[in-house]
């Protein structure tokens, strides 16, 4: 394999690929990045064997193909660190690989190519375009709700569901929960549920581009997201995910609404003496008034009102602070409503204008 | 495992060398020393904890530091630190109570967790214990051994069987094989004595132990006879005692000297609130303040609770508020004064005071 590449057009695909390889890994292979030249075309390939990435791009310069694998990190520090501009020259020699630019002259160790492995892919359930920012939409608005080690396995992922006509994501870590719907286009004989393991959900949301579409193929075992100049591809996480719409309030009786930013903004400072680890608020709605109050073990205490619209009545409920603000900070309209019915029961929370995502937070006894 | 035909299953879980392990967690220099945790032997003091290099000096728990000392020149002593311990245990205790909320603790570093209900790993007490040990690790940078098995007996002996670093589970089914090749000395409560007794009715390990009628056993061994019929056929009912939960938090003290009047009440609280303010700071940052009280007993032993939501905080001030309030419904000479907190339960195992979306 020869070719040579300019500093910046080898950094995006590298930059791509290269933070799903792990700096710890138990097979050598793992910390490299698979290099294959073909035809023109360069791709890199990373993968810590759950989520693979290929980075896609066109060279000026290919003199000989071919694959090889090099250690991804020392590529990327390398790469970062010549001039901006350099060009740089990839060549094999005696199984290491030679990078030069200008003066510089740095040789790698390699593995071959068939060493790699490859995500091993069966066959699609459902096939769709949708444009990238959609997609990223759909993940941002609602990946800060899923679990993070969770031993229900199966919370430390996102929920996609493909039914008729919509797309929708769900996360939840058993406390709170957000779920984002979009209508699509397609028509699908029964609903499909895939659930993409938190480090794909994250990986993705990164290199999702902002313009143009991307191809999406949900299989059994595995989803696949394509664009221009990437390939992702995740393993699913095997197991089923909760009901979440039985867990959706579906009674609530008391309406607030006020200004995201107030609340947003007064829940922020009430959390400074909200205690450390349990994050407490009290919450005390009257009408058209919503006080909150936060106090910590040293019994310092916070104390908050904002103007709301409220008319149901005298209610006293608590919340974990930052279940709150992730969702105030989340959505982006300048009203929000919250709909509740008791203490111990779930609240929904919307933006009034866009109801394409909701979140649900449970309370806390305080 | 699964459960068996009674469908208990019980975790008995125990640190490796918990003091020695979070030393050489906190300097792995120490890793390879035959290393002890304990008391300078200038001070009489003795081993609480050593590694498993210094135990192949003979040296043990317990053991006076002078004769570790003489067994093994080059043991590496180091004074405890039982606030870094503390908070390891801590540490490891979470990590129980994620699994469930059934945890028995034994020591700082030991307890006994009831997984028969958990919906955890699938119920699969195995896995569970597999995912304690690791979190343990992960988390808390030390290792544990664990035994599952149906009853807590089993579960001790079974923890002990692969350690240090070990998991071993007796299931159901082999229970039985399992128990009658275990000698008697294995049993909770058979020391030396009785293991010679035992000897003597040619018993060793107990298979031999079972072939002795129940009326015998009781005859030479009493109502601990009675026990050991039971654990020779694999058999212990007791249940895994939940730990108890600390409500409040307070100091008392009995004065040698009745306190004639309010002022010389007002005169000793300060002293009695350094005391107690030591003790809130170790409490446990699970807990939460709810609200301050003090107790005064007068000297005809009359006893009155002052209780407040104070909001200025847990302070000295609030206390002699409460002080002045309390003294004036006896308005006579004080025996004694207490100064305390009422505390609420905030672990996520205590019933949950943050509630769940799905019913686990």
């Amino acid at each position: 394999m020869k070719f040579s590449i300019s500093r910046e057009a080898f950094l995006k695909p590298l930059q791509l690929v290269v933070s799903v390889v792990e700096r710890r890994q138990t097979l050598p292979v793992l910390s490299n990045v698979l290099i294959s030249l073909d035809d023109g075309r360069l791709s890199l390939t990373g993968t810590d064997l759950e989520v693979e990435i290929v980075g896609r791009q066109a060279i000026d310069e290919a003199e000989e193909g071919g694959e090889i694998t090099a250690p991804a990190r020392k590529l990327m520090d390398i790469c970062k660190s010549l001039p901006e501009g350099a060009q740089i020259r990839f060549s094999e020699e005696g199984g290491r690989m030679l990078l030069q630019s200008g003066r510089s002259r740095f040789t790698l160790s390699t593995l071959p190519a068939s060493e790699f492995p490859a995500v091993d892919e069966g066959p699609g359930q459902v096939e769709f375009n949708i444009p990238g920012a959609e997609l990223k939409g759909l993940i941002d608005s609602t990946s800060f709700a899923m679990a993070q080690q969770d031993v229900r396995y199966y919370l430390n992922g996102m929920l996609w569901e493909a039914a008729e006509g919509t797309l929708r994501a769900v996360a939840t870590d058993g406390h709170r929960l957000a779920m984002a719907t979009r209508a699509m286009p397609f028509s699908v004989p029964e609903k499909i549920q895939a659930i993409i393991p938190r480090k794909g959900v994250v990986e993705l949301s990164r290199i999702l581009p902002e313009e143009g579409e991307v191809e999406v193929v949900l299989g059994n075992n595995h989803v696949r997201i394509q664009g221009e100049d990437f390939r992702f591809t995740s393993k699913l996480i095997d197991g089923a995910y909760p009901d979440y719409d039985r867990v959706l309030p579906k009674g609530g009786d008391k309406t607030m609404s006020g200004s995201r930013e107030l609340l947003r903004s007064a829940f922020a400072r009430t959390s400074i003496l909200s205690n450390e680890k349990y994050r407490g608020v009290r919450l005390l709605l009257q009408e058209n008034l919503l006080k909150m109050t936060a106090n910590n073990p040293e019994q310092e205490e916070a104390e908050e009102e904002v103007s709301v619209e409220y008319e149901g009545g005298e209610l006293e409920i608590g919340f974990n602070v930052n279940y709150l603000l992730d969702v105030l900070n989340v959505l982006r309209g300048d009203q929000v409503r919250f709909l509740l019915s008791d203490a111990n029961s779930s609240a929904l929370i919307e933006d009034p204008a866009n109801e394409s995502a909701l979140y649900v937070i449970m309370p806390m006894r305080l | 495992m699964d459960a068996g035909a009674d469908g208990r299953k019980i975790i008995h879980c125990d640190c490796d060398c918990f003091f020695a392990a979070v030393e050489i967690r906190d300097d792995p220099s120490l890793a390879e020393l035959p290393i002890a945790v304990g008391g300078s032997h200038r001070r009489r003091g003795v081993i609480a904890t050593c590694n498993y290099r210094a135990r192949e000096y003979g040296i043990h728990s317990a053991m006076p530091t002078a004769r570790a000392l003489r067994l093994c020149p080059g043991l590496v002593l180091i004074p405890p630190d039982f606030e870094k311990y503390r908070e390891a245990a801590m540490a490891v205790r979470r990590i129980f109570h994620r699994f469930t909320d059934r945890v028995e603790p034994l020591s700082l570093d030991e307890a006994y967790l009831d997984v028969s209900d958990s919906e955890h790993c699938r119920g699969s007490a195995t896995l569970i214990a597999r995912e304690v040990r690791s979190a343990i690790r992960r988390e808390v940078g030390i290792t544990a051994s664990a035994g599952v098995a149906p009853n807590k007996f089993l579960a001790k002996i079974a923890s002990d069987w692969r350690k240090p670093d070990g998991l071993f589970v007796v299931c159901p089914d082999d229970v039985d094989t399992f128990v009658s090749g275990l000698p008697v000395r294995k049993l909770s409560g058979v020391g030396k004595a009785t293991e010679r007794k035992l000897d003597r009715f040619g018993v060793v390990t107990c298979g031999d132990l079972r072939r002795i009628g129940l009326a015998e056993l009781v005859d030479a061994f009493g109502a601990f006879g009675h026990r050991l019929y039971e654990l020779s056929r694999g058999i212990d009912n007791r249940p895994v005692m939940v730990e108890r939960i600390r409500k409040s938090l307070s100091v008392e003290q009995t004065y040698a000297a009745d306190l004639p009047d309010l002022d010389s009440c007002l005169a000793k609280l300060p002293e009695l609130f350094m005391q107690f303010r030591q003790r809130l700071r170790r409490l446990d940052d699970r807990y939460q303040v709810t609200r301050q009280f003090l107790k005064i007993r007068f000297d005809d032993f009359t006893i009155t609770t002052v209780e407040r939501h104070c909001p200025g905080g847990v302070a000295l001030e609030s206390y002699q508020r409460l002080c002045d309030e309390g003294w004036r419904r006896g308005t006579r000479p004080v025996r004694l004064l207490g100064v305390g907190v009422r505390l609420a339960d905030m672990a996520p195992g205590s019933g949950g005071r943050q509630l769940a979306l799905f019913d686990a």
